[in-house]
């Protein structure tokens, strides 16, 4: 009888210490539980309030997860959606087939612009991502529709006041070009001597206009308007050949290096492009003196593609090489030179280059030159 | 016999300066003040070039251009676009119906303008 009371207490402890262990167990997993569940509200909370849309897609193409932005976007209640094989569904409002080709090539996208249509664009990225042994998507779609919409009031502006203030230069120019060129009758000497310089400064006007359009289209510059795969060497032959009357009247000696092998083709918008490159060499050909010298090169380096432009100008006051990519800047030391300019060129064409996702940069030194670069990658 | 080049422009002094420039080297210049004036003398002028302004009251220049380009009794007649607009946009359109070329007037003289036209011509 003791014996069997001895062996009650003993299995009692026993239990006790189980009991306890199984408490600390439950307190454990109800900490776990309670960190699990407030990682998810925090997560939850990232979605419910991300501006972006989010989708996760699961690997049998089903839609897993839809965050609140996305009900604005497709029109539609999440409801509609969850769960729904993303291949199969139908929107009412707008067609989900550009994003859904977008997938179908099972490759990471940034920022790849759709259209879904009624004035819905949108910038779509792509991660492919594991969840335990599966992979899932997650897709972002950034909505650009007001941007678009803002573009293109800008461009319908630009066109506009194109139209109004070039309009009355035009006929300005005419007529003084005609009178210049003895159209209405003969003029005295001091009477041309005159009017040239009044042709001189319509025709800088006309210039600072086409300055001045040209920001406004590209100031948004997230946007190149036809980008296309083509060769960067025929656009620099061009643009020197744009050049060619300058360059003749200034006598300088313009050269340009060709790479020895032929450069792969780039993705460039040749307008714009042609615009950045024509900018670099104006300042070169304005800021160099007399009978200078201008090497221009090409050539192809680690998939990227260089551009250099070397001048031997009067170069950029090492004071003042922090501020010359920005809005309406001139150097001091161009500024005594009288030389035109609008303090624009050097902006546009950074922003164009970093529209085509490439780098300029420049090495400067007063009185000795200049050497603009640029890189493009291939 | 002298070339007759039709100017379809609404700004008038404009028109007027290319007129006299026109004339002063022989060729035969006819004006028209607007789109439906400019189209209705495209047929029945008959003129061995056109020079088209694109903002014009009523049809505009655009319009101008594809129904010129539609009709078959005028659609040979070469017309260059001579215009104050010169986004990437507008001179794609311009050529895409067919104009022969797209020259912004800020950045022409008038000489130059009768240099294209010659080009054109010949």
């Amino acid at each position: 009888m003791e014996n069997l009371n001895q062996e009650i207490e003993k299995k009692e402890e026993e239990l006790r210490k189980i009991r306890l262990a199984f408490l600390n167990i439950l307190e454990d997993t109800q900490d776990a539980k309670n960190w699990a569940i407030e990682e998810k509200n925090k997560t939850m909370a990232v979605i419910n309030n991300f501006t972006d849309g989010l989708l996760v897609i699961d690997h049998e193409n089903k839609i897993e997860l839809v965050s609140p932005a996305i009900e604005k976007i497709f029109k539609q209640k999440k409801e509609t959606i969850l769960g729904k094989n993303i291949f199969k569904i139908k929107l009412k409002e707008i067609s989900l087939k550009p994003l859904t080709e977008a997938l179908k090539k099972k490759k990471e996208v940034y920022r790849q612009e759709i259209d879904l249509g009624k004035n819905v664009l949108l910038e779509m990225t792509t991660s492919y991502f594991d969840f335990g042994k599966r992979t899932g998507i997650l897709v972002v779609l950034h909505d650009v529709s007001k941007d678009k919409l803002v573009e293109r009031m800008k461009t319908e502006f630009v066109s506009i006041a194109a139209h109004q203030l070039r309009t009355p230069l035009s006929a300005i120019k005419w007529s003084l070009r005609m009178i210049l060129d003895g159209d209405v009758g003969k003029i005295s000497e001091d009477q041309r001597d005159l009017l040239e310089k009044t042709y001189a400064s319509n025709e800088r006007m006309i210039g600072l206009i086409n300055d001045l359009l040209n920001v406004t289209r590209i100031e948004e510059g997230r946007f190149l308007y036809k980008p296309e795969k083509m060769q960067i060497e025929g656009i620099v032959v061009n643009v020197i050949q744009d050049d060619e009357e300058i360059i003749k009247m200034k006598d300088i000696n313009v050269s340009f290096k060709k790479s020895k092998k032929l450069l792969p083709l780039v993705v460039i918008d040749q307008e714009k492009m042609s615009l950045a490159i024509h900018n670099l060499l104006d300042n070169a050909l304005k800021y160099t003196p007399e009978k200078g010298k201008i090497e221009i090169s090409l050539e192809e380096k680690d998939s990227n593609i260089i551009f250099k432009i070397k001048d031997t100008g009067v170069g950029i006051p090492e004071d003042q090489k922090e501020r010359i990519f920005t809005k309406f800047f001139r150097g001091s030391n161009v500024i005594k030179l009288e030389t035109e300019g609008s303090g624009l060129g050097l902006y546009t064409t950074k922003n164009i280059i970093e529209s085509h996702k490439g780098k300029i940069w420049f090495e400067s030194e007063e009185d000795k030159g200049t050497t603009f670069y640029f890189s493009i990658s291939v | 016999m002298s070339k007759k080049v039709l100017i379809i422009e609404d700004d008038k002094f404009l028109r007027e300066l290319l007129g006299k420039k026109l004339s002063s080297l022989g060729f035969d210049a006819v004006l028209a003040v607007d789109g439906e004036e400019g189209l209705e003398k495209i047929k029945t002028e008959k003129p061995d070039i056109v020079l088209l302004d694109l903002i014009l009251p009523g049809i505009n220049g655009f319009e101008v251009l594809e129904q010129a380009k539609k009709d078959p009794s005028v659609n040979e007649i070469p017309i260059i676009i001579l215009s104050n607009l010169g986004q990437s946009e507008d001179i794609e359109k311009g050529l895409r119906l067919g104009a022969k070329d797209f020259l912004v007037k800020a950045h022409f003289t008038p000489q130059e303008i009768v240099n294209k036209l010659q080009i054109v011509l010949s």
